[in-house]
């Protein structure tokens, strides 16, 4: 019963923030709209018993990816109305990216020999580490899958600083390990031991 | 005592859920007065530390060695106007502090005081940590953000690349320690570390100790690494455009992330709520043998101990520049954590004495 | 070699270290902080605090009105009137300082020639209202009055040096 309205709330909070992100009219908005969409869907997996996706989730997306966004979005000066233009023309294509997922998701809902149960999920052992048995599964059946996806995250971090790596000429830069590798005692100050001057005599009044 | 049997025997009848939810409100509402309390007095524990240490006083007129000074600090903060400046988002500018203090407190959840008690005794309370307290970075941004201020989106953007940049390596550290302790209970991490002192993670991962605590200082925007409010750069950064009982609450979000940190870094790594002198047979058979127990005091001791070194910190180093901070995080930190992970997962592997046997 | 000590050096956080000891051995120090109300800081005779017009010992005021320390006032803090009074001698009937305007520069007990107007050891007055930073006759002759053995002592330790 308290499940059915938790689900309920946390689903009508995803549809709803979603639609948010793509009808805000302020960048910053949408962003902030995707985020709650983020932490409302690592709800509805903690209804699943799935913490532990639920929980990488949001310290992936929410902590790290969407700072990151709203990092750039709110230094952008964006102009809604110029990224409004070409609406009508690109729609289509939008339709057909969109039906496409759609099929997908329908084909994994109704396609019986993929094995997804509906429904409240299984009461689990006492000690069922959800965070062991994803280990195992993906580290034991779908090792290869996922080294690969790791080596072409990896390609994607280095052509990501390739492109923005250049070097330009004529532009000073500050090495900062010299810079803190600095010291006083060392070649910076000279302390000069000299002797003082000799007392000027005593002047008689 | 009739009274007391019938309390006890109407407490007995009611649900069980109900049961649990009464207890959690009352755990749940104790730990927020003891928490308010700690920040009201580690704000007079700063000013007195960072004072002696820079030979003088500090407050001590308010009550005796100034012991009321948090509470006229805090009722001159309360009754002060909430300015909202023109422009600012009002919304966004409201929730900001709401934010900051509620992920604040909400990582007390899975903190084990002492054996066993806690609120939640979650299998994942570290990954639930590490997710609460990434949230804790939106309240900065959107302060700065929604103030409608220059220098207060400078300190939020300040903050949010520091925060990324010193999560990963705070990720790492931990990942260090799950792997010592095989387990990201909290509770079962504090019980891998049984034993004496020199069963603590401390020792086996000290260099991810050192980095987990230097990134929880830079995580909670404490000197050297405050650049986020960089009061001589950009005046007060991200809460420059607060005042009265918003500005309270950052504060108080300021004050209990620093307790958190410690909390953490004490469950982690020094052994929660264990005696540093477990396990000592001839201490335990003198009339010091207290000194062996497993309480809840030395908890409360350890943390204490790691704030005073965020005072001391303070007191000592001057703020790093930017470029610096981001140097030490990406270029520094990061490598460390890596290089000592691959180290501990042969260590671990290979059932390394004296710690991995 | 140094290129690896210093790396060495600096990953084991070495001269942090060296400045947390500083720190922490302060900690510890003697603090030379005043306690303020309860204790004072020594002030020297020639201290230049609040003013005050101080009297002969028979109770006859010094002041003659000659003006010179209004004359000299580099603030114009000073505001005389004069008349005579029965006796034939010239007395003030009016001798106001504006406090905010005075810097005390001790020009005017310079200038006096019976040293009747004094800058006393005095700090602790302060003002609540508008128009209380004027001190009148009254006030500076109470101040002298009450002062005068406090005055007195300091102008006798000063004597030799002027």
């Amino acid at each position: 019963m308290i499940q059915q309205i938790v689900f309920i709330v946390l689903a009508a909070l995803t549809v709803g923030s979603a639609l948010g992100v793509i009808t805000a009219r302020h960048t910053v908005h949408a962003a902030l709209f995707l985020v709650m969409t983020f932490v409302a869907s690592a709800g509805l997996w903690l209804l699943l018993h799935a913490e532990f996706l639920a929980l990488v989730l949001v310290l992936v997306y929410v902590g790290a990816v969407m700072v990151l966004f709203l990092f750039i979005v709110m230094m952008l000066d964006t102009d809604s109305q110029s990224l409004r233009q070409g609406l009508v023309r690109y729609a289509p294509l939008g339709v057909v990216v969109a039906l496409i997922v759609f099929a997908e998701i329908g084909y994994v809902v109704y396609n019986r020999e993929l094995g997804v149960s509906f429904g409240t999920p299984l009461p689990q052992a006492a000690g069922f580490s959800n965070t062991r048995a994803l280990g195992e599964t993906i580290y034991t059946v779908y090792a290869f899958p996922f080294e690969i996806a790791a080596v072409v995250l990896l390609v994607g971090i280095v052509a990501a600083i390739m492109l923005t790596l250049r070097r330009r000429p004529g532009v000073r830069h500050q090495n900062i390990s010299k810079q803190v590798r600095v010291s006083a005692k060392r070649g910076r100050l000279r302390i000069v031991n000299m002797p003082s001057e000799p007392r000027p005599p005593e002047k008689n009044p | 005592m009739g009274m007391l049997h019938s309390l006890v025997s109407w407490w007995n009848a009611l649900p069980a859920d109900l049961q649990l939810t009464i207890r959690s409100i009352v755990f749940i509402v104790i730990l927020i007065i003891c928490l308010v309390l700690a920040v009201a007095y580690m704000t007079y524990a700063e000013r007195r530390v960072i004072g002696f240490m820079q030979v003088r006083m500090g407050p001590n007129r308010v009550g005796p060695w100034g012991l009321l000074q948090p509470f006229a600090d805090v009722f001159k903060l309360v009754f002060k106007e909430v300015v909202l400046p023109t422009n600012a988002n009002r919304f966004l500018f409201l929730v900001a502090p709401v934010i900051s203090i509620t992920t604040a407190l909400a990582a007390w959840a899975v903190i084990p005081f002492s054996n066993g008690v806690l609120l939640s005794n979650a299998n994942a309370g570290l990954l639930y940590l590490l997710a609460v307290s990434s949230f804790g970075v939106y309240g900065i941004i959107l302060a700065g953000w929604a103030s409608n201020s220059r220098y207060a989106f400078l300190g939020a953007m300040r903050s949010a690349a520091q925060m990324v940049a010193y999560e990963i390596a705070m990720g790492f550290a931990l990942v260090g320690v799950l792997l010592a302790g095989r387990s990201l209970n909290l509770n079962e991490i504090v019980l891998g570390q049984s034993g004496n002192i020199g069963h603590w993670y401390a020792w086996p991962l000290l260099p991810l100790f050192f980095v987990y605590f230097i990134s929880g200082v830079a995580e909670t925007n404490r000197l050297p690494f405050d650049v986020a409010e960089g009061e001589s750069e950009i005046v007060a950064g991200f809460h420059v455009e607060y005042s009265g009982t918003a500005f309270a609450a950052f504060f108080l979000a300021e004050y209990a992330n620093m307790i958190l940190v410690s909390a953490l870094a004490t469950v982690m790594f020094c052994g929660g709520w264990l005696s540093p002198f477990q396990g000592w047979q001839a201490l335990a058979a003198s009339p010091l043998g207290f000194l062996t127990a497993t309480s809840f005091i030395w908890f409360a001791l350890k943390i204490c101990f790691f704030l005073y070194c965020f005072l001391w910190f303070r007191a000592t180093f001057p703020r790093y520049r930017y470029d610096q901070i981001m140097r030490l995080g990406w270029k520094v930190f990061i490598p460390i954590t890596i290089v000592w992970l691959v180290l501990e997962s042969i260590a671990v592997v290979f059932r390394i004495p004296p710690w991995f046997a | 070699m140094h290129a690896l000590g210093r790396w060495v050096r600096s990953l084991l956080l070495v001269e942090l270290f060296e400045g947390l000891a500083l720190t922490g051995r302060l900690f510890f120090a003697h603090k030379f902080t005043i306690r303020y109300p309860e204790e004072h800081t020594p002030k020297s005779p020639r201290y230049r605090g609040l003013h005050a017009l101080r009297r002969y010992a028979n109770g006859e005021e010094r002041c003659i009105a000659c003006k010179l320390c209004e004359a000299v006032c580099p603030a114009l803090a000073i505001t005389i009137d004069s008349e005579m009074r029965e006796d034939g001698t010239r007395r003030t009937t009016r001798y106001d300082i504006d406090l905010f305007k005075c810097v005390y520069c001790g020009l005017c007990e310079e200038a006096c020639p019976v040293d009747s107007i004094v800058l006393t050891a005095i700090t602790d007055f302060h003002f609540e209202k508008r128009g209380e930073q004027i001190y009148t006759k009254e006030m500076l002759l109470a101040f002298g009055d009450n002062y005068e053995a406090q005055i007195a002592a300091d102008r006798a330790a000063d004597a030799p040096y002027r």
